[in-house]
């Protein structure tokens, strides 16, 4: 926003809301856009405008690109708070999206992305479609990040649309922007979702890395951070793919440099050759020292990734190390780094003018960072044996400078030397001694004591030097009070004269029974045992040889290693924590399965869950319920319906709704009942069935094109009946050219529009396309196709409910055409349609069987059921119990032609 | 100056802009109309979800014409368009006649509505090319036009894809608001 706009920030008169209101309908459009401005300014300071929601949408149709953005802008804030009404803006993104000029293209496909409103997102799949093929780049790099973000919104509608495939065409695009936002948007999606999206191939490799020479340096992160995800397949692919990524390297780009580092240390893996190995480290090396020329920020993601990358390949900065020297205005947190990665780049080589450094750092004023200085001199002397004597000769200068905090810091690793190096530098403890007095840190004071009671036996006043330290025994923290005993047992163990025997009384009686610290007292208690019992024993234990130490601190767990320098540039690398420590994505591997559970699944679909799937298309029998059970997915395909094929079945979601052609269809499946003939439908067939799949309800549907013209833009429209049957999508048939067909699922929805009176089957239907009349059809409801999965009663509950009901609610038919074989693969048979075995007897006297069942209806009305039978016979009779005996007659319908 | 003189001149000349609402049922042919109007072609449209502007000049008047999306789950928001409106154009699908009655009840609700209580409504009975529409008496019948009181209405039979009746139409409605 230019200067002179400021103005519209101080506004402050009483009802600036019905001023904008009116100033927004006004006629004029200079007032308009002034007033869109005001809007815009008064929501980016915070005050709520969402109030003024449709007049500013109304003002969104314009030809000015400016005022465009702006409302933009405003849907992008508001939409969430009024997403009923976001509705309205969807006709104006069609527009845009078809709008000559491609800045307004691309500007419709962006906002429409960042709009994340449920109920809009179906209408936004079609401009989106548009753009993903659009002629202008521009356009279309910006689809593809609307991809991702739509897949965000919900991944299900972007896998139907098929926006996952064209996102991978895309990766051959001419345009190197292109690929590269496809490549970013894949891997966003890939990042969210459970399943492999995006995978590298040899034929993808290739085009990405041709794009990556290309494309814009964000848009080369995005194409290195895709390749680092790749394994390449032998050392040649590997060498390649570095030689193709090393001229990235020279980029002025950090997150270029870092990102090409990442992917060349990963290939470098399969690399053995030494040569080039050496070759690329040599290579590798400049690049990470001209980002320590960067601002302190970047120095500091740069430090924090070269610590990785030295822990894992040290050559490359061996020589480098100089760089790494802190400056005097390097911020705390640089120089912290620094000293970090001079630990692991020190060598016998280089080790006396690390040397020198540190001990410069340490008379700087900084406290942590000097404290830190003292502590790496430390590291340095225990990781370089040859050089620890220098590195205590520096300790010593320091001590004698008698600052206070540098003393203390010096203990404490020099206590950490002699952990290193056994009886070889007792000769400084007198020194150390010196400064006893100034100790006032537990860590510091827990080290000196523990130095005097490791070599009490060389020290002559060690009982009067732990002594002094005794009298505060009780004030002290609890780290320095375990030290102090074990420091007072060790001394009565080497030296039992008179006074440490004195000394241990006093301690162990302290610390057994003047302190609350459980951990101080137990181990007293031990001491005393020991002691008490067997002295020599103790000694044995107590004074036992140690192992010596080695200096691992800071160095990560290689598997953690691993992970973090394939994350390299990332944050992951910044705060050395894998992602999903700091990282959460809940909505990641979503609760899929648990979708699944849902009998009715009338809310976000699931279907998809592939298992199923193959069986479906292989078997033309019904699944098992077992099978299907076992994977938490309800009850399969009802045994008297079509088989599902598999295209219908991949795409069995709420809404939507895949034309089948006719080659797909034909797989054996028993025809379509006809529900309107050829020749009353002037040449249009249309045949279809209720059925269930997957817990949801579907409308089976095949037209026949018997005209000579080509039908299309069929619609569907279902009238009031007992269950409120009704389309829950719109009905998607293609052209129907003249001798051809097309098939399809139609969703469904239950009790959208119920017809009062008593129960029926009838199915009243009009269909109408373009070229003909309306035709009306009727058809019957199988109540089998309502079953719903939870229908499954505990004999119990089976038991009490038929008490319950009362005698009249019990009605019985003989169906004359069903017929038994085979008990078990009758049952089998129900349970897929979700009637559900509860029992069966025999009767004895005219040997008959009697099985009972269970089922249920929405929106929960059950049916018990007993059917009695010899087997082999014709002739059934069934008798049902239900709280709405008015439905039995659909009920005896629907086990009469389960039966048959 | 060159502002100056443009604004000078419209506010010599009355160049105000009349606000016309297009409503009516989904697939009445709203969408179609507005372009045959606008542009003077049968452009090929798609459900309005959402609404169309244009601005249509015609008899020296500039009619802002807002076509709004018919379909149910749209028609509640058609409120939010009515202040202001000096006209409305109520279309409806003559041949459409299972859902003449559902047209009527959003008509009639329409007329209630306080804030059109000033509006003039043009009616055109749509799709008079399509086989069995019903002609202007029958659509008036079916409306129960006769009801309406102190407003000035008037209906004429369409084809928007034929371009028939549109412009008559137009005529009635500018000279009615120029009249006022």
């Amino acid at each position: 926003m230019s200067g002179h706009d400021a103005k519209y920030f101080t506004t402050t008169k009483k009802g600036e809301i019905h001023e904008l209101k009116e100033e927004l309908n006004s006629q004029y459009k200079d007032k308009k856009k002034d007033a869109v401005k005001k809007v815009i300014a008064a929501m980016t300071v915070g005050k709520d405008v969402s109030m003024l929601f449709t007049d500013v949408v109304n003002c969104m149709q314009t030809e000015n690109l400016e005022l465009k953005k702006l409302v933009y802008l405003y849907l992008i804030n508001y939409a969430k708070s009024h997403p009923d009404l976001a509705i309205l803006a969807v006709n104006t993104f069609v527009k845009d999206s078809q709008d000559p000029n491609p800045l307004i293209r691309a500007l419709a496909v962006r906002t429409m992305g960042c709009i994340r409103v449920d109920k809009i997102t179906e209408y936004l799949c079609d401009p989106l479609q548009r753009c993903l093929k659009d002629d202008d780049p521009y356009v279309r790099k910006t689809a593809a990040v609307c991809v991702a973000k739509l897949h965000d919104i919900n991944a299900e509608l972007v896998e139907d649309r098929g926006f996952l495939e064209a996102l991978k065409d895309m990766i051959s695009d001419s345009n190197p922007m292109v690929v590269a936002n496809a490549v970013a948007a894949l891997a966003e999606i890939q990042e969210g979702s459970s399943k492999t999206v995006f995978e590298i191939t040899n034929h993808t490799l290739f085009k990405l890395l041709a794009a990556l020479n290309e494309c814009t340096e964000w848009g080369q992160v995005f194409i290195l951070d895709a390749l680092s995800k790749y394994k390449a397949k032998d050392v040649r692919d590997a060498e390649n793919i570095v030689e193709r990524i090393t001229p990235r390297l020279q980029h002025a780009n950090c997150a270029v440099v870092l990102s090409a580092v990442k992917v060349i240390l990963l290939q470098m893996e399969l690399i053995t050759s030494t040569d080039v190995v050496r070759n690329l480290c040599k290579k590798m090396a400049p690049p990470l020292v001209t980002l320590l020329s960067a601002e302190p920020e970047i120095q500091y993601v740069a430090l924090r990734n070269i610590n990785l990358i030295v822990q894992r390949r040290p050559g490359i900065l061996a020589h480098e190390i100089k760089v790494f020297f802190c400056k005097y205005n390097d911020p705390i947190y640089v120089k912290m780094e620094k000293l970090e990665i001079m630990i692991k780049l020190a060598s016998d080589r280089n080790i006396d003018q690390v040397l020198l450094e540190f001990k410069e750092y340490a008379t700087e004023v900084d406290v942590d960072f000097v404290r830190k200085a003292v502590r790496a001199i430390g590291r340095c002397a225990i990781k370089l044996e040859r050089a620890a004597e220098r590195c205590i000769n520096v300790l010593l200068d320091l001590i004698k400078i008698k600052v206070n905090y540098v003393v203390q810091e010096a203990i404490i690793v020099i206590k950490d030397i002699f952990r290193r190096y056994p009886n070889m530098y007792e000769s400084i403890i007198a020194t150390l001694c010196e400064s006893l007095d100034t100790l006032d840190e537990p860590e510091a004071k827990a080290s000196m004591i523990w130095i005097i009671g490791e070599y009490a036996e060389r020290i002559d006043n060690a009982d009067e030097l732990l002594e002094s330290f005794l009298e505060t025994f009780p004030e002290e923290p609890a780290q320095v009070q375990l030290q102090l005993l074990t420091a007072a047992v060790k001394l009565f163990l080497k030296k039992p004269t008179e006074g440490p025997q004195q000394m241990i009384q006093v301690v162990l009686n302290n610390a057994t029974q003047e302190t609350d610290n459980p951990d101080l007292r137990d181990r007293a208690y031990v001491y005393w045992r020991l002691l008490s019992t067997d002295p020599e024993a103790a000694k044995d234990v107590v004074l036992a040889e140690k192992p010596t130490i080695s200096d691992d601190s800071n160095n990560l767990d290689p598997s953690l290693l691993d992970d973090l320098l394939a994350n390299i540039a990332t944050l992951a690398s910044v705060y050395h924590k894998r992602a999903d420590a700091f990282v959460s994505r809940a909505r990641a591997v979503a609760p899929r399965e648990e979708d699944d559970e849902y009998a009715e699944g009338q809310d976000s679909g699931s279907g998809n869950s592939s298992a199923p799937v193959p069986e479906m298309a292989t078997t033309s029998a019904p699944v098992p319920s077992t099978a299907a059970a076992g994977k938490g997915v309800p009850a399969a395909a009802p045994a008297p319906v079509p088989v599902p094929d598999l295209l219908g079945d991949l795409m069995g979601f709420d809404g939507a709704l895949v034309p089948v052609g006719p080659a797909t269809a034909a797989t054996a499946e028993p025809p379509l009942p006809v529900l309107l003939p050829a020749t009353s439908g002037q040449g249009l067939q249309i045949s279809g069935q209720l059925t269930r799949r997957e817990g949801k309800v579907f409308y089976n549907l095949n037209f026949e094109n018997h005209t000579q013209t080509p039908l299309d833009k069929f619609m569907i429209q279902f009238n009031k009946n007992t269950f409120g049957i009704a389309a829950g999508g719109p009905l998607q048939v293609p052209v129907i050219q003249p001798s051809g067909s097309a098939s399809t699922l139609l969703p469904m929805v239950l009790f959208q529009n119920v017809s009062e009176g008593p129960p029926n089957s009838v199915l009243q239907v009009a269909v109408k396309n373009n070229q003909q009349p309306v035709w009306y059809f009727t058809d019957k409801i199988p109540l089998q196709a309502l079953f719903v999965e939870d229908g499954k009663m505990e004999r119990v509950a089976f038991l009490e409910t038929w008490k319950s009901l009362p005698d009249s609610h019990e009605v019985a038919k003989d169906l004359p055409n069903a017929l038994i074989t085979n008990v078990d693969a009758t049952l089998e048979k129900l349970a897929t349609t979700n009637l559900f075995y509860i029992a069966r007897r025999v009767l004895k006297d005219t040997n008959q069987e009697v099985l009972y069942l269970s089922g249920k209806v929405p929106p929960s009305i059950p049916f018990l059921v007993e059917l009695t039978c010899k087997v082999g016979y014709p002739s059934v009779k069934c008798a049902v119990k239900t709280p709405t005996p008015e439905m039995a007659p659909l009920f005896f319908e629907a086990i009469e032609s389960l039966l048959k | 100056m060159g502002i100056f003189v443009s604004r000078l001149l419209a506010t010599l000349f009355g160049d105000k802009e009349a606000r016309i609402l297009v409503l009516g049922l989904d697939n009445a042919g709203k969408t179609t109309i507005l372009y045959r109007l606008q542009v003077g072609e049968v452009v090929a449209t798609i459900p309005t979800i959402g609404f169309n502007v244009e601005t249509v000049q015609y008899n020296n008047i500039k009619f802002q014409v807002w076509d709004l999306g018919g379909q149910t789950s749209i028609r509640p928001y058609w409120r939010c368009y009515y202040p202001n409106t000096q006209a409305i154009i109520y279309v409806v699908d003559s041949s459409d006649t299972e859902r003449m009655s559902i047209a009527q009840e959003e008509f009639h609700a329409i007329l209630q509505e306080e804030e059109l209580k000033d509006a003039i409504i043009l009616i055109y009975a749509n799709k008079q090319d399509l086989p069995g529409a019903l002609d202007a008496a029958a659509v008036t019948e079916a409306l129960n036009l006769h009801v309406i009181k102190n407003r000035q209405w008037s209906i004429f039979k369409t084809s928007a894809i034929k371009g028939d009746g549109l412009f008559e139409g137009l005529d009635w409605l500018s000279n009615t608001l120029k009249s006022r």
